[in-house]
C-alpha cells in the first residue's frame, strides 16, 4: 500500500476549484474528473499519462473501454462510511483487470485500510489527521480471511483444498 | 454443532487483538468517538442508555454449555448478573463499561464466540430454526448453509459499509420458524424432483417504518451458487441502495422502487462474476468444502434412534401433562424430543436469563441434551436432543430452575424488545407492559383458553419486537414526551398457523400506557365471544374483520379519552 504524500505526489487536479468546467488543456499527470475525460479523450495524446477521479455513484462499466488509458483510478470518499467505492474498486481490478494505480481519496481514515487493500486499492491519500504509522498497524491483524478478494483472489475453503 | 478449526479460533482472536487496539486508541483520544462508533458497533458494542450494549452472535442459534457458562460468567463478572436473548438468536448485556469491552472479547474468543457484525450496516449474524437438524418436517438441514453463509460474511471486505444493516435467515423446514419473508434475504432449502438441493431466495422483506415482505428472486438456486449469488444480490444493493435518507436505505426500499429491473440487474451481476471476474467462480461451494462443514453437524455421540422408553408415571402431575403439550416437540429421530426451556415467566422480562439461570440451562443441557442448546427467534431456549424417557426429571429440573412455565406458543410466549429501559432508540417502554400483560393472564387455565396466539412488543419503529408480525402487535410511540401504545391486529410471521407473512393493521389512534392491559383483555374477550368453535384468534380476525375488536379495544380508553376531550 502506498501513501500518498499531496505535497510529494506528481498527480494533480485538473482545472481549479476557483473556475470549475473551465477548459483543460492536456498536460502530464493530470487527474480529470468524468465530464473532463469526456471531452478530451478524443484529442489526449496516447503517450500523455492521464488519471480519472470518478465519483462513488458513477458506473464503472462506463468508462471500462477507456480504462487502458489511465494511470491512475482515483477513488472518492465523501465519509469514510459510505461503502460504494469497494465495489468500484472490486469491479475495477476483478472485472476489468485495472493494472494502473487505484486510489483512495476524501474522507480515508486508518481503519479503513484492510477493507481498502482487500477491495483493490493500492494506494491512499489519508485524511489530513491520521497517521501513517497506525495506518500500518491497522493492516497486522490478520494472516488470511475467509472469503476471497481482488489480493487472493480464492476463498479460504479453496487455498487449504487446493 | 459446528466445531470451531484452528483457524477460525485464531480469527476471532485476531478479531479481539483488531478491537483492544482500536478501543486503546479510542480512549488514549487518538480514534475519535465518531470513527470509533462504526468500528465497535461491528463488534456488537452499542451505546445505551446506561452503559454500552454488547450484541453477542449465536450462529443460527446454536450455543454449548461451555459457551453458556461463559456468558454466565460475563453477566456475574462484568455486568449485573443477567443476560438477554434476542429475536435474532443473539445475546444481549447491557451494563459492561466500555472500558473492560476488549476485556470482554477476549473471554468470548476464548469458548469461540465473538460480537462480529451483530450491528452496523454490514451483513448481520445469520439467524435459522430453533429447530434447525431436528425438525420432522424439514427437508434439508440448514445449519452448514448457515455455517458457509457466516464464514463467507465475516469481515467482507467490500460489505463492511453497506446503506444499512443486512440480514439473512434460512430455513429448510416446511414450517417457517425463522420469519425468512421479514429479511433482507431469505432462504428455504428444498429439494427438486430429482432430490437434488436448493435455495428458495427471497429478497427485500424487512419491517421497521416500511414493513414489506420478501419478493422471490430464484425459485430453486442450486446450493452450490448461494455464495456467489449473494454477492450478486448485496453488490447491487452497495452500489445502488439508497444512502441520503437512512429510512429508505433498506434493500427493501430499493426492491420496491426497482421492481423486475433490480432482478434483472442481480442476475446479470451474478452471470458477470461467474463469466468475467478473476476466479468469479472460485465461490462456487464444492461439495468436499460442504462436506467439511457438514460433519460438524453429524448427530452427538451416543445419540441414535432409540425405542421411546417408558411412559410418563399414571399420577404424573397435570403440570407435566401441560408441559408435554406445550414445551416438548416433535423430533426427527424416533425416541427423541425437542424441549423448550420457557424465558416467559412473571417477575422477569421476556427473553431475560440470570447469570444463575444461565449456569443452570447449561447444566440441564449437559445432563439431558448433549451439552447443546439453541436461542430460539421467540427468545427461548430449546434442548435440541432429549431422550424421551428423560423427560419427566426434565421437567422437574426445568422447573426447579424457573424454566417450565408452560406456555410455548401462548399468549405469555410473547416477544418483546428491551424497549425504553434500556434501549436509547426506543421511544417507550416494552418491559413494564410485557410485565402487566404476563400477570394480567398468569392463569394457566385461561391462556390454555385462548391458544395459540402471536403477541409482538416493539418499543420503537425500529421493530425489533417484531410488532408487525405479530397477531397482536404493541409499537411504542412518543407524543410529546409521553409513552404510547399503537395496536395492530393480524400480522404473521408466516408460520403455518399465522398465515402467509404479512404486516398487521393498526386498529386506531394509540392508547396511554395504562390503557394497554385493558385493550389485550378486552381484544381477548371479543374473541372469546366471537370465535368459532377451536378457531384460532387469527383467524377469528381474518374471519370478523377490525371492526368488532376496535369497538372493544375503544371502550377500554380512559385517559386517552381524557386526552381527546379536554
Amino acid at each position: 500500500m502506498k501513501f500518498i504524500d499531496s505535497n510529494l505526489d506528481p498527480w494533480q487536479a485538473a482545472g481549479s476549484d476557483d473556475a470549475p468546467g473551465a477548459p483543460v488543456q492536456p498536460a502530464a499527470n493530470l487527474l480529470l474528473d468524468l465530464a473532463q475525460w469526456r471531452s478530451l479523450r478524443a484529442d489526449w495524446p496516447a503517450d500523455l499519462p492521464v488519471g480519472l477521479k470518478l465519483a462513488n455513484d458513477a458506473d464503472v462499466e462506463e468508462i471500462a473501454a477507456d480504462l487502458s488509458r489511465f494511470a491512475v483510478v482515483a477513488l472518492h470518499f465523501p465519509k469514510w462510511v459510505d461503502g460504494r467505492a469497494y465495489s468500484q474498486a472490486h469491479l475495477l481490478r476483478a472485472r476489468y483487470r485495472f493494472a494502473g494505480q487505484v486510489r483512495a481519496t476524501g474522507d480515508v481514515v486508518v481503519d479503513m485500510l484492510p477493507l481498502l487493500q482487500r477491495s483493490g486499492f493500492d494506494a491512499v491519500v489519508l485524511r489530513g489527521d491520521q497517521s501513517v504509522d497506525i495506518a500500518k498497524r491497522t493492516l497486522g491483524f490478520f494472516p488470511a480471511y475467509y472469503q476471497g478478494d481482488v489480493l487472493v483472489t480464492r476463498p479460504h475453503f479453496g487455498r487449504v483444498a487446493a | 454443532m459446528y466445531q470451531y478449526t484452528e483457524f477460525d479460533r485464531q480469527f476471532v482472536h485476531q478479531r479481539a487483538a483488531q478491537y483492544r487496539d482500536q478501543l486503546e486508541r479510542n480512549l488514549a483520544g487518538t480514534l475519535g468517538d465518531d470513527e470509533f462508533r462504526p468500528l465497535r458497533l461491528q463488534n456488537g458494542w452499542y451505546v445505551q442508555r446506561h452503559a454500552p450494549m454488547l450484541r453477542i452472535a449465536v450462529p443460527y442459534g446454536e450455543i454449548s454449555s461451555k459457551q453458556l457458562r461463559a456468558l454466565a460468567r460475563i453477566a456475574r463478572e462484568y455486568d449485573r448478573g443477567y443476560a438477554h436473548f434476542t429475536t435474532r438468536q443473539n445475546c444481549q448485556f447491557n451494563w459492561i463499561p466500555l472500558d473492560r469491552s476488549a476485556d470482554v472479547m477476549d473471554l468470548l474468543a476464548s469458548v469461540d464466540m465473538h460480537g462480529i457484525q451483530t450491528s452496523g450496516n454490514c451483513i448481520r449474524n445469520i439467524t435459522s430454526d430453533g429447530h434447525a437438524g431436528i425438525a420432522p418436517d424439514e427437508a434439508v438441514d440448514p445449519r452448514p448453509y448457515a455455517e458457509l453463509l457466516r464464514q463467507w460474511s465475516t469481515l467482507h471486505p467490500e460489505f463492511a459499509f453497506l446503506p444499512r444493516k443486512f440480514k439473512i435467515a434460512i430455513t429448510g423446514a416446511a414450517e417457517d420458524r425463522a420469519a425468512i419473508a421479514w429479511h433482507d434475504i431469505g432462504l428455504q432449502l428444498k429439494k427438486n424432483a430429482a432430490g437434488e438441493v436448493g435455495f428458495k431466495v427471497l429478497v427485500g422483506g424487512g419491517m421497521g417504518r416500511t414493513p414489506i415482505v420478501g419478493t422471490e428472486i430464484r425459485e430453486f438456486l442450486p446450493w452450490q451458487q448461494i455464495l456467489v449469488f449473494i454477492e450478486a444480490v448485496v453488490r447491487v444493493y452497495n452500489r445502488y441502495g439508497r444512502r441520503d435518507n437512512m429510512y429508505k436505505a433498506r434493500i427493501k426500499i430499493l426492491v420496491k422502487a426497482e421492481g423486475q429491473k433490480f432482478i434483472d440487474a442481480v442476475n446479470a451481476e451474478f452471470a458477470n462474476i461467474l463469466e468475467h471476474d478473476v476466479d468469479g467462480a472460485a465461490h462456487l461451494l464444492p461439495q468436499a468444502e460442504f462436506d467439511r462443514v457438514a460433519k460438524s453437524f453429524a448427530l452427538p455421540a451416543g445419540v441414535a434412534e432409540r425405542a421411546a422408553g417408558g411412559a410418563p408415571d399414571f399420577d404424573a402431575p397435570i403440570a407435566f401433562a401441560r408441559w408435554l403439550e406445550r414445551n416438548v416437540h416433535a423430533h426427527k429421530l424416533a425416541g427423541y424430543r425437542a424441549v423448550t426451556l420457557s424465558l416467559k415467566r412473571a417477575g422477569q422480562a421476556p427473553g431475560d436469563a440470570t447469570a444463575d439461570q444461565l449456569d443452570a440451562a447449561a447444566a440441564i443441557a449437559e445432563r439431558f441434551s448433549h451439552g447443546e442448546l439453541r436461542v430460539t427467534h421467540d427468545q427461548n431456549l430449546l434442548l435440541p436432543w432429549v431422550h424421551q424417557s428423560d423427560l419427566q426429571a426434565l421437567w422437574k429440573a426445568a422447573r426447579d430452575a424457573s424454566f417450565a412455565t408452560p406456555n410455548i406458543g401462548l399468549l405469555t410466549d410473547m416477544i418483546a424488545c428491551p424497549g425504553g429501559d434500556f434501549c436509547a432508540l426506543a421511544n417507550a417502554r416494552s418491559i413494564p407492559i410485557a410485565e402487566e400483560i404476563t400477570q394480567r393472564f398468569a392463569e394457566i387455565d385461561e391462556l390454555y383458553d385462548i391458544g395459540d396466539i402471536d403477541l409482538h412488543i416493539s418499543g420503537c419503529i425500529n421493530s425489533c419486537g417484531h410488532h408487525h408480525s405479530g397477531h397482536i402487535g404493541i409499537l411504542g410511540v412518543d407524543k410529546d414526551g409521553k409513552e404510547w401504545y399503537q395496536v395492530s391486529l393480524g400480522g404473521s410471521d408466516g408460520s403455518t398457523i399465522s398465515g402467509n407473512a404479512v404486516p398487521g393493521k393498526v386498529i386506531g389512534p394509540s392508547f396511554a400506557a395504562d390503557e394497554v392491559a385493558d385493550v389485550i383483555e378486552a381484544l381477548i374477550d371479543t374473541y372469546r365471544d366471537q370465535r368459532d368453535p377451536s378457531e384460532l384468534f387469527i383467524d377469528t380476525v381474518r374471519r370478523i374483520g377490525l371492526d368488532p375488536f376496535k369497538a372493544s379495544a375503544n371502550s377500554v380508553r380512559r385517559s386517552t379519552a381524557l386526552a381527546q376531550t379536554s
